[in-house]
């Protein structure tokens, strides 16, 4: 063994420890607890495989298919939204491009509640926003979307588009100006040049932007909670109930375990295809 | 209907053409005629719009007025996607993310040529520019330099186009790499057949390829002819000194001023002389100077000395052999002949 691999074992030392302290041992305690028997307090009882038969068997399974469904949804409407916005915006360099960007990215600095309340007064109906708006000028009434899937879904796509577009804006950058001329040159048409050169010259900020909007959608609860109106519950939310209010650690734990393994077997994969340490170093 | 070197009918006929980037006018009023066949050059500075020239002609540009008619068709508002003719671009834009078959294919896989036919061409693509036919599967970033610009060589000519446009793609290329390729493309043409327009800084590149070269300054062509043509009768300083280092005199009623020398035959303007045309040897000279010589240097086949007369310095080159006996700090008397040297206005 080299000097210089022991010191830097040495100065890996502290993260490691905080990272095996603060977050291998919870799981390993979540997963753990997931094999135990239903309602207990410790993890001295027999494993079982009971809570992930409820997991799939006692309606659980909504919640979790209505997350990583809506997860889906969400990352594929922010990507068709972020796509035209980041041409626009790689073409159009100075103060407009400029002027955008910092006008997309300025809310992330605000509280995402603060953003998802703001947003239900927009929708709200009768005095909002949208419906008084459509209602002074057009004078079309509509009646109120607030506390529907509809307005949760519109939440998660406000929420989560920066996270999309600015790695598009990434990828787009990636890819020189003269491989779009000369792909056009030998007679591409757009949706050739976008399918044959651009997309998979982007396709680290595609990805990276879609894991991204993929993986915080799931975990999200606040745009169901506050525009949603909980029409639905969530993933998130029926494991905040198994552990709080049913008082079912063992089923609770279970239900973060499936979650856990769904994020990693689709993050850990797509991020094995992209080199990272090539990106940041550009 | 052109003053077309080698009479051949004109392939692309360039009328009028402008363009210009908000205050600077980057085309400035070009017309031009390039018959079938011909390896033309545009050289020109950098800035001299040379490059947003070739790049209207490939339709990656808009001129803001004029014309660009390929066998007399118009192709002006044309996009470039539905010109007959390619483009070499100056980093090559090699589709990294493809094996050089999938670039040498690209072309015909966007017009739906089924693989294996697209297969073949490509590789008889990559015979012509002399690419083993194993480079058919290799990634283009496991290519040389030299490799893939033989790479972008074949993916240009599989689109089998009627102009092959170049801009530059040489410039990046070391020394001794870019001789044999500018040796390559020569003969690349002489086997295609094909017109090729080709711009570059590089006059030396431009006289080695080029049936035609046309001088481009700020925005207009200043002198267009045969490398020879260019090279012995420059019409302009400017084209002069372009075409390598050049003495040029001042004359004015029969005097060369620089030179306090006299002949009957000088009108007023300026003189260029060659180095390689200054003489030590006044006597069949028709000008001659008296000049000390201030510092010899070696430049491999052939030396060059600078010579001091009054306040100006008169760069003179000699062959190797021719050079001995000829010592720095000597003053002698040097010439050259007016049938050597190229009289201008301006």
């Amino acid at each position: 063994m080299s000097q210089h691999n022991g010191a830097g074992r040495l100065a890996a030392l502290p993260a490691v420890l905080l990272l095996a302290a603060g977050f291998v041992l919870p799981i390993l305690l979540v997963v753990a607890y997931s094999f135990m028997p239903s309602r207990t307090f410790g993890l001295d009882s027999d494993a079982t495989l009971a809570n992930y038969q409820s997991a799939f068997t006692d309606d659980y399974w909504q919640p979790l298919a209505w997350s990583a469904s809506t997860a889906l949804v969400t990352t594929l409407i922010c990507l068709l939204l972020a796509w035209p916005t980041a041409k626009v915006l790689n073409r159009r360099a100075g103060p407009f491009a400029t002027t955008v960007t910092v006008l997309i990215a300025l809310p992330i600095f605000i509280s995402e509640s603060v953003r998802l309340f703001g947003l239900s007064l927009f929708l709200m109906p009768g005095g909002g926003i949208l419906a008084g708006t459509l209602n002074t000028l057009f004078g079309i009434e509509i009646g109120s979307i607030l506390n529907t899937r509809l307005a949760a879904l519109i939440g998660y796509v406000y929420i989560h588009f920066p996270f999309v577009l600015f790695p598009l804006l990434l990828g787009l950058s990636l890819i020189p100006r003269e491989q779009v001329e000369a792909a056009r040159d030998l007679g591409a048409s757009g949706w050739q040049v976008f399918r044959e050169i651009e997309l998979p010259l982007a396709m680290p900020g595609v990805t990276i932007g879609a894991l991204l909007s993929f993986v915080l959608s799931l975990g999200a609860n606040a745009e169901m909670s506050i525009l949603g109106g909980q029409a639905v519950t969530v993933v998130t939310r029926a494991i905040e109930q198994r552990f709080s209010y049913a008082q079912d650690w063992p089923l609770g734990a279970a239900l973060t375990v499936l979650v856990i393994v769904i994020t990693a077997a689709i993050v850990l994969p797509l991020l094995k295809r992209i080199d990272l340490d090539g990106l940041i170093r550009r | 209907m052109a003053d077309a070197g080698n009479g051949a009918a004109s392939i692309l006929s360039i009328s009028s053409l402008t363009k210009r980037f908000g205050e600077t006018t980057a085309v400035d009023d070009i017309s031009l005629e390039i018959p079938e066949g011909e390896f033309f050059t545009i050289v020109g500075p950098s800035g001299s719009g040379k490059s947003t020239l070739i790049r209207i002609l490939a339709g990656l540009e808009k001129p803001d007025s004029g014309q660009v008619a390929l066998r007399g068709k118009d192709l002006t508002g044309v996009p470039a996607n539905s010109r007959p003719t390619c483009m070499v671009f100056q980093s090559l834009a090699l589709f990294r993310h493809m094996t050089v078959g999938e670039n040498v294919e690209f072309s015909q896989k966007v017009r739906g040529v089924p693989a294996a036919e697209r297969r073949e061409q490509a590789l008889a693509n990559l015979r012509l520019v002399r690419l083993p036919t194993e480079f058919y599967d290799r990634k283009v970033t496991q290519c040389s330099g030299g490799e893939r610009q033989r790479v972008a060589l074949a993916r240009a000519l599989a689109s089998d186009p009627e102009i092959l446009f170049f801009d530059e793609p040489l410039s990046a290329i070391d020394y001794r790499l870019r001789k044999i390729l500018e040796v390559e493309m020569k003969e690349l043409h002489r086997r295609t057949g094909k017109t090729f327009i080709y711009i570059t800084h590089n006059v030396e590149e431009a006289m080695v390829m080029s049936d035609r070269i046309a001088i481009m300054r700020d925005g207009r062509l200043v002198q267009i002819g045969t490398p020879a043509e260019i090279y012995h009768r420059p019409t302009s300083r400017f084209v002069a000194q372009f075409m390598g280092e050049v003495n040029i005199f001042t004359t004015s009623s029969g005097r060369i001023l620089e030179l306090e020398a006299e002949h009957g035959d000088l009108d007023d303007g300026y003189l260029v002389v060659r180095p390689e045309h200054i003489r030590p040897d006044a006597r069949d000279a028709d000008v001659s100077f008296e000049a000390r010589i201030e510092s010899g240097f070696m430049l491999g086949s052939r030396s060059q000395y600078h010579l001091r007369v009054g306040d100006s310095i008169v760069i003179a080159e000699l062959p190797e052999g021719a050079a001995r006996g000829i010592i720095a700090g000597e003053t002698g008397r040097w010439g050259f002949r007016l049938s050597d040297s190229a009289a201008l206005e301006n």
